[in-house]
């Protein structure tokens, strides 16, 4: 997709819209009570789709409040309301660990992917080397390659090295993203190269003009990949799936995947199981909101 | 994107455009060592060693690459009922929800656009749920689709409406899954379109107001045809995400009723590390990423198109 | 790709951000020390010491009572730390456990259905056990039945430890049964030919008005392939040979089997659409005077209050000495370990000594025990209607061996699915018989993955 500004559209519409010409006719005031009505009603119907997309999670909320016992009455009131259930996640499942473990491969991934990513970015956008192209035609390959198809040759790999059950096996894999690399290289690209011609100038090598200048310059493009290959290294179930299977060392949506038995039919225990599962997410959403938006508006990354 | 011609030749004038005169090549391959490295290590090495597995009997359970098979895994995935049943169960899949997900996040991303206040509120209403783990999506709609005792039913049952057993009969078992990921996933087609909105510019709307046109002109004449290639791109994205569901059928339903919901990456799960047919089931990766292959060179040459039309 | 959005922030909104990030990482880390054994998946570590890993797949009532039999083994051994994880049950459990077992971090005792054990056998993953060392932890072939030890074994050699037989039963409504003139106090009258068969359900469907009896054929491959297989079992048929490698079906017995089920749908005897759930509500409901299933329904009927009682599945080919009817075994298995540590081996020994000594407890869900001091107690032979079909375990015929077999495979589902379109009328038997030997041919000549 080719470049499209944004950046000079986003106020000026806002105001405009607000100086309705002060040359009035009849017509025209029909036409804006027209189009008031109609504003209006897209912000009820709009509303109410958005109350309708909370209600899952309020019901959960509603479930895990209330005792086990209580669950079987369809209803919103609670009677007896109890964190209970939220107790009760800590002392019979392993989430502690899986909180632990969900955060340590997410960030090793996101941070493996950065650096190298980052790394190689540069070297495409700003340094001189025979085969270029080539190198950067091998890494566009891995862009057509989605992750889910290597499962079995990928297994079988950390198998035939005994790394089965350990972090690294959920952490390498994921950590070489060919996006990531062009993301860096997209943002590299439009960076001013005036700045490390001045460097080089100065006789500072590549690596330095790397680390002194560009990256520094690049925050919103490290936010970005950074917070998205977290997000991303979070909610990956299939993979860990394969490769984890001790319940101690799962990470948050294989354990909630796999270890299901112990409630059975304990609703709130299971809906508070869930929620504290969402909840460093939707922590992570609330401090990233603007990063995360943004790099999908940019970038269009999706799992 | 721009790429470099590869040059022997030390171009020491024109350093304002290239590199600095003194710099080896060897920092150009220390720079991009680690990511090739890993990625060769864990990307590429392994899709050859799929494809290598695939000509062979290779068993999950026992070392070596087993009995030469040569092409025979791919004649019985392409004769399988299973493999064929897991590819449409796949296809249904994003058949039901390639559409909803892209209607309704646009006229979302419409309507909010429109009120232009509380976008945070709509965002998070929308969009959180994305960042939410596919297991504990699952573990919420499971219990909201629980016969008897799930929240839905009672609404719907409210409005004098019988539901199905949503999770339980096989040909609601889908449509069921199709709902959950709908709510799940729309947020971020519903963030892609809201920033396209944002590139249309305004000036378009006021010249259209100002010959009169109605809101809803306005939005079929030039909101919809300008968001073409967002369009385009949540499209073949949401494809390429539907084409690659395995997270909740594996979690909701296993598969059943009666495999009624297996998924072709289940499939291959199923094959691999069930029934440690690891030849097999790479066969049955393999054409799945021809699938998604085809998927994306469609893409390229739908934008080649708007490209040159725009 | 679009060049444009990402536009630099502030450096404030990003040191924010990087500090609520920093904050989690902190809370992770700490909750890693905490359980302890969580960094160490960053290397390839050791067990704890003096701890018990157990998996199983119950759900339910099978599930509660296991419970029940985790702490009783907490209360005898309060110095071991038992680690019990129930699994969501079925094919994804024996992945995990497989998975887990290949990736060096196996369970030190997992439950295992005696068919499905033997392809892990097969796969080199579960762990031989020793006559002597058995003697030792008290736990000597002669303490188990016999039928369910010797399926167990794999070329003569022991690799579990059966807990029970769980028979496919006939139960019967004592209502319908005494109305319909087929109860003799409190004996049901023999159904030793098809045509006594057929004559009891017709009896019972002019009893009830409704239905005879109830087998699930909708959505469900398992009943069908049980029921097809008790009787066939019972004219001497055989499905598979050589490990699966070979299609054995006996033509003209198997026909003669699916004509049978065929026609009872055909009289309206049984419904020919019924699911899993349908069956069990029609017979709960007092609509049908039998139901064919598995014995671990009897809690359903149990909490419904209802008047059944259950017995073994009619002998309708067998003769005087060709009983037999299908079923399959909990056992306890030994994972293949990493480490042979003596210690933990002993402990796992006294944890499935444990379970087994609990087989009271286990028994009342219905499953026929196959630990012998029990079974042969007069505490067993007490319990109603559990101890009624306690003889079916010593004719119980387990799904043929194969790669492909056992209880949930691949194999019941091909020969299930077809034996059910035969009684939903969807099939003709012969039809029905063309299409599994063409499905399991192919299941046959696919080479052997263990």
């Amino acid at each position: 997709m080719s470049t499209q500004s944004t950046r000079t559209l986003v106020s000026p519409r806002a105001v405009s819209r607000r100086e309705a010409a002060p040359t009035e006719t009849a017509r025209k005031t029909e036409y804006d009570r027209r189009v008031k009505l109609f504003n209006r009603i897209c912000l009820g119907v709009l509303i109410g789709f958005a109350l309708l997309w909370l209600l899952p999670i309020a019901w959960a909320l509603d479930t895990a409040l209330k005792p086990n016992a209580e669950t079987t009455q369809v209803t919103w009131a609670i009677d007896n309301p109890t964190l209970g259930a939220f107790a009760r996640v800590f002392t019979e499942t392993d989430m502690l660990s899986w909180y632990a473990a969900s955060f340590i491969t997410s960030a090793l991934t996101a941070l493996v992917t950065v650096v190298t990513g980052s790394m190689a970015a540069f070297a495409l956008s700003r340094m001189k080397f025979r085969y270029k192209n080539v190198a950067f035609w091998f890494i566009l390959i891995g862009i057509m390659i989605p992750g889910q198809v290597l499962i079995v040759p990928q297994f079988r790999e950390f198998d035939a090295v005994n790394m089965l059950n350990t972090f690294w096996a959920v952490v390498l894999p994921q950590a070489p993203t060919a996006i990531a690399v062009f993301i860096f290289k997209q943002f590299f690209d439009g960076l001013p190269r005036e700045l490390d011609d001045a460097a080089k100038v100065e006789g500072a090598s590549g690596m330095r003009i790397y680390r002194t200048i560009a990256m520094p310059l690049s925050r919103p493009a490290v936010a970005a990949v950074g917070i998205f290959t977290f997000v991303h290294t979070w909610n990956n179930l299939l993979w860990p799936l394969l490769v984890l299977s001790n319940p101690k060392l799962m990470t948050v949506p294989v354990g909630l995947a796999t270890v299901q038995g112990n409630f059975g039919i304990r609703y709130a225990d299971t809906m508070a199981t869930a929620l504290l599962g969402a909840l460093p997410l939707v922590a992570v959403y609330l401090l990233f909101q603007r990063h995360i938006v943004r790099g999908i508006a940019g970038t269009g990354l999706k799992g | 994107m721009t790429t470099a011609t590869p040059t022997r030749t030390a171009p020491v004038r024109n350093v304002s455009r290239t590199g600095s005169p003194d710099e080896s090549p060897r920092a150009a391959a220390w720079m991009l060592a680690p990511f090739v490295i890993l990625y060769v290590l864990f990307i590429i090495g392994p899709a050859i060693y799929g494809l290598l597995l695939s000509l062979f009997d290779t068993s999950l359970v026992r070392g070596g690459l087993g009995s030469f098979a040569g092409l025979g895994n791919y004649q019985e995935a392409l004769a399988s009922n299973d493999f064929w049943s897991s590819l449409w169960h796949t296809l249904w899949f994003t058949i039901l929800t390639t559409p909803p997900l892209i209607v309704l996040a646009f006229v979302f991303a419409l309507l909010a656009d429109r009120v232009g206040r509380a976008r945070w509120f709509f965002r998070l209403a929308f969009f959180a749920p994305f960042v939410i783990p596919s297991a504990v999506v699952a573990l919420i709609w499971i219990w909201l689709y629980t016969p008897g005792l799930g929240l839905i039913e009672a609404g719907l049952g409210w409005f004098g409406i019988t539901a199905p057993n949503w999770l339980g009969d096989p040909a609601w078992a889908m449509p069921s899954l199709a709902i959950t990921t709908i709510w799940w996933t729309l947020g971020f087609n519903f963030v892609l379109y809201l920033a396209g909105l944002q590139d249309i510019p305004h000036e378009l709307y006021e010249a259209a107001s100002v010959d009169g046109a109605g809101p809803w002109q306005q939005i079929r004449s030039i909101t919809i045809p300008l968001l073409g290639r967002t369009t385009t791109l949540v499209a073949v994205l949401q494809v390429i995400a539907s084409l690659k569901v395995f997270d909740q059928m594996y979690i909701m339903t296993a598969g059943g009723p009666n495999f009624a919901t297996r998924s072709i990456l289940q499939y291959v799960y199923d094959e691999g590390f069930t029934n440690f047919r690891v030849g097999y089931a790479s066969a049955v990766s393999t054409l799945f990423f021809v699938v998604i292959l085809v998927v994306s060179v469609i893409w390229f040459a739908i934008v080649r198109k708007q490209e040159k039309v725009a | 790709m679009r060049n444009e959005p990402i536009r630099p922030v502030g450096r404030r909104a990003f040191l924010r951000g990087a500090a609520g990030l920093a904050g989690l990482g902190a809370a992770g880390a700490l909750s890693g020390c905490g359980s302890g054994s969580t960094l160490a998946g960053l290397s390839v570590s050791h067990r704890q010491e003096g701890s018990l890993d157990y998996w199983n797949l119950f759900g339910g009532g099978d599930g509660v009572r296991m419970v029940d039999m985790e702490d009783g083994f907490r209360k005898s051994f309060p110095n071991v730390g038992l680690n019990a994880v129930t699994l969501a049950w079925g094919n994804p459990y024996y992945t995990k456990l497989s998975l887990a077992t290949l990736g060096q971090k196996p369970p030190d005792v997992a439950v295992a259905h005696l068919t499905r054990m033997k392809t892990l056998v097969a796969a080199g993953l579960v762990e031989e056990l020793d006559p002597a060392e058995l003697e030792t932890a008290g736990m000597s072939a002669d303490k188990f039945s016999s039928r369910p030890w010797q399926a167990g074994l794999v070329d003569g050699k022991i690799y579990a430890l059966p807990l029970d037989t769980h028979p496919f039963v006939m139960f019967y409504n004592k209502d319908v049964c005494k109305k319909a003139g087929l109860l003799d106090g409190d004996t049901l009258a023999p159904m030793d030919s098809p045509e006594a068969f057929t004559e009891a359900l017709s009896k019972a469907k002019k009893a009830t008005g409704a239905v005879g009896g109830c087998i699930a054929v909708t959505n469900e491959t398992a009943t069908p392939w049980r029921f097809f297989q008790s009787a066939y079992s019972q004219l001497g048929g055989k499905v598979l040979a050589d490990e699966g490698k070979r299609v054995v079906f006996d033509d003209d017995k198997a026909l003669e089997v699916l004509a049978m089920m065929q026609s009872l749908s055909k009289k309206q005897l049984v419904p020919g659409s019924l699911d899993y759930e349908g069956s069990i509500a029609t017979f709960a409901n007092g609509d049908a005077g039998f139901l064919f299933q598995g014995e671990w329904e009897i809690a359903t009927f149990q909490t419904a209050k209802m008047p059944f009682s259950m017995t073994t599945f009619p002998n309708i080919y067998g003769g005087a000495d060709g009983y037999a009817v299908q079923a399959d075994s909990h056992t306890l298995i030994i994972p293949k370990q990493p480490d042979n540590d003596p210690a933990r081996r002993r402990s796992a020994l006294e944890f499935i000594k444990s379970m087994l000594d609990q087989s009271k407890t286990w028994a009342e869900g219905g499953h026929v025990p196959a630990w012998q001091p029990f079974a042969d107690s007069d505490a067993y032979r007490s319990m109603t209607p559990q101890s009624n079909y306690a003889a079916a375990a010593d004719a119980a015929v387990y799904d043929p061996e194969g790669w492909y077999s056992g209880s949930g495979s691949n194999f019941e589902i091909v020969v299930g699915s077809s034996i059910g379109a035969v009684v939903a009328g969807q099939l003709e038997p012969k039809a029905a018989l063309r299409q599994m030997h063409t499905k399991l041919g192919v299941l046959a000549r696919t080479a052997q993955p263990t």
